[in-house]
C-alpha cells in the first residue's frame, strides 16, 4: 500500500523529465539503488487551492492528445457508523447515476461516446473517481464533475436497482470468493471495535436497510470542495484548466463547522486503537479445497518510519519465488504450501502486517500454524541480510517505473501523496527514508513484529463448519 | 435532446484522421538473420523484451497435452549450473520481470527491468533456454502444485466457467483443449518430454524479438546471438487445418454443475471459422456496442435497468487460424431465466435494427476516440505490433483503425451482431447450482448437464 505512495514518485519524476540528467543519475552500474534518494527531482506540478478549500494539481504532458482526471475525496469506509456500513461504496456507485445538469445515463454516455473511460474505487480512507479522456473533452469533464459534486440526484428507482447490483458485487467479491472472505474476516478480527473493523462493501443487513436520506446526508457531509483534491495529467494547458475549475467549482460551499467537527471526531486516533484477540484461530467455511490462511500482526499507520521498514521486511520474507518463506514452504524438499506471500498494509490510522498462503492438501492446518509461529521466532536472524534489503530496493525501483507509464499512474501517485501527506512532494522525504533503511533496522523491526504471541490466525476451508452469518 | 446534440457535437469534433502515433520510433532490424522490432522509448531507463515463438500448444500431440506451457513455465526450475533458488534470486535481484505466455498458436517469453541490468538479465534468460535440465525433484513438486491448483478451481467460479466455456463452445476444433492441459496431462509431464520440447522450440520454431526501450537495449544483440544462440534458422510456423465448425440452428444450453453455488456464471458464444473473424474492426465495434463499457446495450439492459448483474462484457475477435465470440456475465440463481431472456431479446433488437442512432454513435465514438490510448504504454504498443505480425497483417492496420471505425454504419452492426451473436447459433454455458436445471429446462427444453469435474 505504502509503496504506491513512495517510490512511485521517483519514477514519475524521471519519466516526466525524460531526457534530463536525472535519468542518467539513476542508472548506476552496480544494480543498487545507491543514491537514488538524493536525486534532485523536478516534477512540474502546478498546485492551486481555491478559496473554498478545493486543491488542484496539474501536470502537462503533451505526448498524446489525452489526459487523466482524478478526484480524491477524503472519505472512506471508516467514516461510516453502525447501521450504515457500505454507504460510502454504495454512494460511489450512485455518483454515476445522474446529477441536475447531466441527468441519468448522461455521465457515462458523454465519457464513453468520446472514447474515454471512467470508474471509481472506495477504500477505508478514501474514495477516488477517475476518467481517462481525449484532450478536447477537458471542459466537459470539469463541468460533469462539478455538477455531480454539487447536485447529485440520487433518484429512488436507480437507488433501488443499484442496491441489487452492490449485493451481487458483495456476493462475487466476498461471499463466493474464499480469498475475499479470508481478507474480510482477517480485517474484522484485527480491527474489531474500530472503524476499520467494519467492511467497505458493507454488511448485507445494512445494505438492505440503507435509505436514500441516509445516503444523501452522507453525500452532503463529505462531498465538499475542501474535502477533495482534483488532479489532471496530460495534454492540457494548466492555466486554462485552472480557470475552468475556478469557474465551475469556485462557488461551491465548503464544509460547515458542524461537519468539520464531525470529521475531527472521526479522525480521533483513540477510535482506531484495536485490541484483537491475540493467539486465536478463527475458522470460516469457504469453497477452497485447500485451507487458505492469514496470520496477522499489528501494523503501522501510513507515514511512520517503521511502516517503511515493514515494507522492506514484507518483501524480503514473501515477495517473489526467491523470498524467504517461498523457499522455505513452497520450494523446499517437502513443501507444506502451494502459495505464500507477506503484506504490509498501512491505513491512515492503523495498519496490519500479515502472512497469507494456501496449504498443500496433505498439510495439517493446526500443525502448520504452530510450525509457522515457531519459524517467526527465528526468521529475523536467518532470513534477513544485506542482499535481501538491496534486492528489495531494486525491485521497488523497477516496479514504480512500471506504475507511471501513463497519465493515470502519474495522477494516482500525485493525488495519493497529496491526500495522505498534505503535500505531493512528500515522496522526496519517503525516498530518503527508504534509502536510509539498513539491514540492522529491518532485523530490529522484524523482531518487534514477531515478538510475543501477538498474532491472529484466520483460515477458510471447505472442511470448516458452516456457521450462520459467515 | 439537448444533451444528445451535445454528445454528437463532441463526437464529431474529434480528429477525423488517424495519427500514426510513434510510428517513426519503430525500427525493424536483423540480428544474425533474426527479425527484431524495436520501439525506441527514451522516457524511462527501462526496457521490455518479448521473444515470439511461432508455435504454441497446438504442437502438443495427444499424449502430451499441456507440455509446451509446462516447458516454458518450468524453464526456471534448474540448469546444470544453477538451482531454482539461484535462478530466481539472481533475476529478482535485478528487479527483473520474466515469464512466458503460451497460446494455442504461438508462445512468448517476456523480460523487463532496468536497461542497465538488461545484459546480465538476458544472459541468464538465455542460459535457461540453452541449459534448462528440468530436474526431476523440481518437476515432481511443481506437478503436485499444478494438480492441486486445477483441483481447487472449484473455488473460482469465474475461472472455471472460462475453462468450461472454451472447451464446450470450441468443441470439434483444435482450440478447445486448455493450453496448460488437464489433470491427467499434468501427470504425464516428464523431464525427457520437457527437454525435447525445449529443443524443438530452440532449434526449429521461427522466432522474432520485440523490444521497447532506449537505444542501449540494442546492446542485447550480442547476447541473443552468443548466449541464446538464436538465429533466423528456426523457420517452422504453426499452420492448422480443420473442417469448418457448422453453426447450430438452435442455441445449445449447457449447465455445468457446481454444488451449492449461489450465483450463476454465464458465458454465451461460439467458434468463428475462417471467413468470419477477419474484419477485425467491425467485430470490435459489434462487441463494443453489445457489451463494451458502462453504456453498452447489455450493460444498460441487465445492470442499469434491472440490477441483474454487477458486470457484463462481450468480445468477438480472431487469432490467425480461428476466432471466438462471447458474452460474459453472472447473476443470482433466482434471476438466471430473466438474465438469459433479456440477453436474447437485446441481441434480437440489435439484429432487427431497433435501436436509436445515438446509441450507435456512442459506441462508434467510444471505439474511435479511444484510439490514442493504444499508444500510451510502449509495451502495450509493442504487443499490438507482435499480434499483427503473428496474423500476418501490416502495421498500417493499427493506424487505420480509427478511420475504418468512423466509416462504419448501424446497418453493418445489425448485420454482424446477427451473424456472430445471433441467439440460435450460440452455445450458452451456465455454471452454477444443479438446482438451476429445473428453470433452464422449463425455459429451453433440452439442457445438457455436466459436472464441473469434467473440465479439470
Amino acid at each position: 500500500m505504502k509503496r504506491t505512495l513512495s517510490l512511485l514518485g521517483v519514477i514519475l519524476i524521471l519519466g516526466l523529465t525524460s531526457c534530463s540528467n536525472n535519468t542518467k543519475e539513476a542508472t548506476n552500474p552496480s544494480g543498487k539503488m545507491g543514491k537514488l534518494g538524493k536525486l534532485k527531482l523536478s516534477l512540474d506540478v502546478k498546485k492551486f487551492t481555491l478559496n473554498n478549500g478545493l486543491r488542484v494539481l496539474i501536470v502537462e504532458n503533451h505526448r498524446l492528445p489525452i489526459f487523466s482526471y482524478y478526484t480524491f475525496f477524503d472519505v472512506g469506509g471508516r467514516f461510516e457508523g453502525p447501521g450504515t456500513t457500505g454507504a460510502t461504496h454504495f454512494l460511489e456507485h450512485m455518483m454515476f447515476k445522474g446529477a441536475k445538469k447531466y441527468g441519468p445515463g448522461k455521465f457515462d454516455s458523454i465519457i464513453e461516446s468520446n472514447g474515454g473511460s471512467t470508474n471509481a474505487y472506495t477504500t477505508f480512507d478514501s474514495t477516488v473517481y477517475y476518467q481517462n479522456m481525449p484532450s478536447h473533452t477537458i471542459d466537459t469533464i470539469i463541468d460533469l464533475e462539478a455538477d455531480r459534486m454539487e447536485n447529485l440526484l440520487l433518484e429512488k428507482v436507480a437507488f433501488d436497482k443499484e442496491r441489487d447490483v452492490v449485493l451481487e458485487e458483495r456476493k462475487y467479491r466476498y461471499e463466493n470468493s474464499s480469498r475475499g472472505k479470508l481478507y474480510l474476516n482477517m480485517m474484522q478480527r484485527m480491527f474489531e471495535g474500530t472503524p476499520y473493523g467494519l467492511s467497505v462493501i458493507g454488511s448485507v443487513e445494512d445494505l438492505l436497510t440503507l435509505n436514500r436520506d441516509q445516503m444523501f446526508d452522507f453525500f452532503k457531509k463529505f462531498y465538499t470542495p475542501d474535502n477533495a483534491i482534483i488532479v489532471v495529467v496530460g495534454n492540457v494547458k494548466a492555466s486554462d484548466v485552472m480557470s475552468q475549475i475556478k469557474k465551475k467549482f469556485g462557488d461551491l460551499k465548503p464544509s460547515s463547522d458542524e461537519i468539520k467537527a464531525y470529521k475531527k471526531e472521526k479522525d480521533n486516533d483513540s477510535l482506531y486503537v484495536a485490541k484483537p484477540k491475540w493467539g486465536k484461530h478463527f475458522k470460516y467455511h469457504g469453497n477452497s479445497k485447500n485451507a487458505i490462511f492469514m496470520m496477522a500482526y499489528r501494523g503501522e499507520p501510513l507515514g511512520t518510519r517503521k511502516a517503511y521498514v515493514m515494507d522492506i521486511l514484507s518483501n524480503i520474507l514473501g515477495s517473489g519465488s526467491s523470498s524467504y518463506f517461498y523457499q522455505k514452504y513452497v520450494k523446499s524438499k517437502s513443501p507444506l504450501l502451494n502459495k505464500i506471500s507477506v503484506s504490509n498494509y498501512n491505513l491512515q490510522k492503523n495498519g496490519v502486517f500479515f502472512i497469507g498462503g494456501e496449504l498443500r492438501s496433505r498439510t495439517n492446518l493446526d500443525k502448520f500454524r504452530r510450525t509457522l509461529q515457531r519459524e517467526t521466532k527465528s526468521v529475523c536472524s536467518k532470513g534477513i541480510d544485506d542482499r535481501g534489503v538491496q534486492k528489495t530496493k531494486n525491485q521497488f525501483l523497477v516496479s514504480y517505473y512500471g506504475s507511471v507509464q501513463d497519465n493515470a499512474g502519474v495522477a494516482s501517485f500525485i493525488g495519493s501523496t497529496e491526500k495522505y501527506y498534505g503535500d505531493y512532494k512528500y515522496y522526496e522525504k519517503e525516498l530518503e527514508i527508504y534509502d536510509s533503511i539498513t539491514t540492522e533496522e529491518v532485523i530490529k523491526v522484524c523482531n518487534e513484529v514477531f515478538s510475543g504471541n501477538q498474532q491472529v490466525f484466520v483460515s477458510v476451508w471447505d472442511r470448516h463448519k458452516k456457521v450462520k452469518g459467515n | 435532446m439537448k444533451t444528445l446534440f451535445f454528445i454528437s457535437c463532441l463526437v464529431f469534433s474529434m480528429p477525423s484522421f488517424s495519427a500514426k502515433y510513434g510510428a517513426n520510433k519503430i525500427q525493424t532490424l536483423k540480428w544474425n538473420d533474426l527479425e527484431v522490432v524495436w520501439i525506441q522509448d527514451e522516457r524511462f531507463p527501462t526496457y521490455a523484451l518479448s521473444v515470439y515463438f511461432a508455435d504454441g500448444a497446438l504442437s502438443d500431440s495427444a499424449g502430451e497435452k499441456g507440455m509446451t506451457s509446462a516447458m516454458f513455465n518450468l524453464l526456471t526450475s534448474g540448469t546444470r549450473r544453477y538451482s531454482q533458488k539461484d535462478i530466481s534470486d539472481n533475476l529478482e535481484f535485478y528487479g527483473a520481470s520474466y515469464g512466458p505466455n503460451t497460446t494455442h498458436e504461438y508462445s512468448t517469453y517476456s523480460v523487463g527491468g532496468l536497461v542497465k541490468d538488461s545484459i546480465p538479465t538476458m544472459k541468464k534468460i538465455c542460459h535457461l533456454f540453452q541449459d534448462a535440465t528440468f530436474p526431476k525433484k523440481e518437476i515432481s513438486k511443481e506437478k503436485k502444485r499444478a494438480l492441486e491448483g486445477i483441483k481447487n478451481m472449484v473455488d473460482s467460479h469465474g475461472a472455471l466457467a472460462r475453462r468450461a466455456f472454451r472447451q464446450i463452445s470450441l468443441e470439434g476444433s483444435p482450440y478447445g483443449y486448455p493450453v496448460s492441459g488437464k489433470m491427467k496431462d499434468v501427470r504425464g509431464i516428464t523431464q525427457n518430454r520437457l527437454s525435447k520440447k525445449l529443443k524443438y522450440f530452440n532449434d526449429e520454431v521461427k522466432k522474432r524479438i520485440y523490444i521497447a526501450g532506449p537505444k542501449e537495449v540494442l546492446n542485447l544483440e550480442r547476447v541473443i546471438a552468443e548466449d541464446c544462440k538464436w538465429t533466423g534458422k528456426g523457420s517452422y510456423v504453426r499452420k492448422t487445418e480443420y473442417e469448418p465448425i457448422k453453426s447450430s440452428k438452435k442455441a445449445q444450453i449447457v449447465l455445468v454443475t457446481v454444488p451449492k453455488a449461489n450465483q450463476a456464471q454465464v458465458r454465451i458464444g461460439r467458434f468463428l471459422n475462417r471467413g468470419e473473424y477477419e474484419k477485425r474492426e467491425l467485430l470490435s465495434l459489434a462487441s463494443e456496442f453489445l457489451g463494451g463499457g458502462f453504456t453498452s446495450k447489455l450493460m444498460r439492459e441487465l445492470r442499469v435497468k434491472r440490477g441483474l448483474t454487477y458486470t457484463v462484457g462481450a468480445f468477438a475477435a480472431g487469432q490467425k487460424g480461428y476466432g471466438r465470440a462471447g458474452i460474459s456475465t453472472f447473476t443470482k440463481n433466482e434471476t438466471i431465466g430473466e438474465l438469459l431472456e433479456v440477453t436474447k431479446s437485446t441481441i434480437d433488437q440489435i439484429v432487427a435494427g431497433e435501436f436509436p442512432d445515438h446509441e450507435f454513435e456512442r459506441s462508434r465514438g467510444s471505439l474511435s476516440g479511444s484510439y490514442p490510448f493504444r499508444f500510451e504504454v510502449t509495451s502495450a504498443y509493442l504487443s499490438q505490433l507482435q499480434f499483427l505480425d503473428h496474423i500476418g497483417a501490416p502495421y498500417d492496420e493499427l493506424y487505420q483503425f480509427q478511420e475504418r471505425v468512423n466509416k462504419m454504419t448501424r446497418e453493418q452492426i445489425s448485420q454482424v451482431v446477427g451473424d456472430i451473436f445471433g441467439w440460435e447459433k450460440q452455445t450458452v454455458v451456465i455454471l452454477g447450482s444443479p438446482k438451476l436445471a429445473k428453470t433452464l429446462k422449463k425455459k429451453f427444453g433440452k439442457v445438457r448437464i455436466v459436472s464441473y469435474k469434467n473440465f479439470l
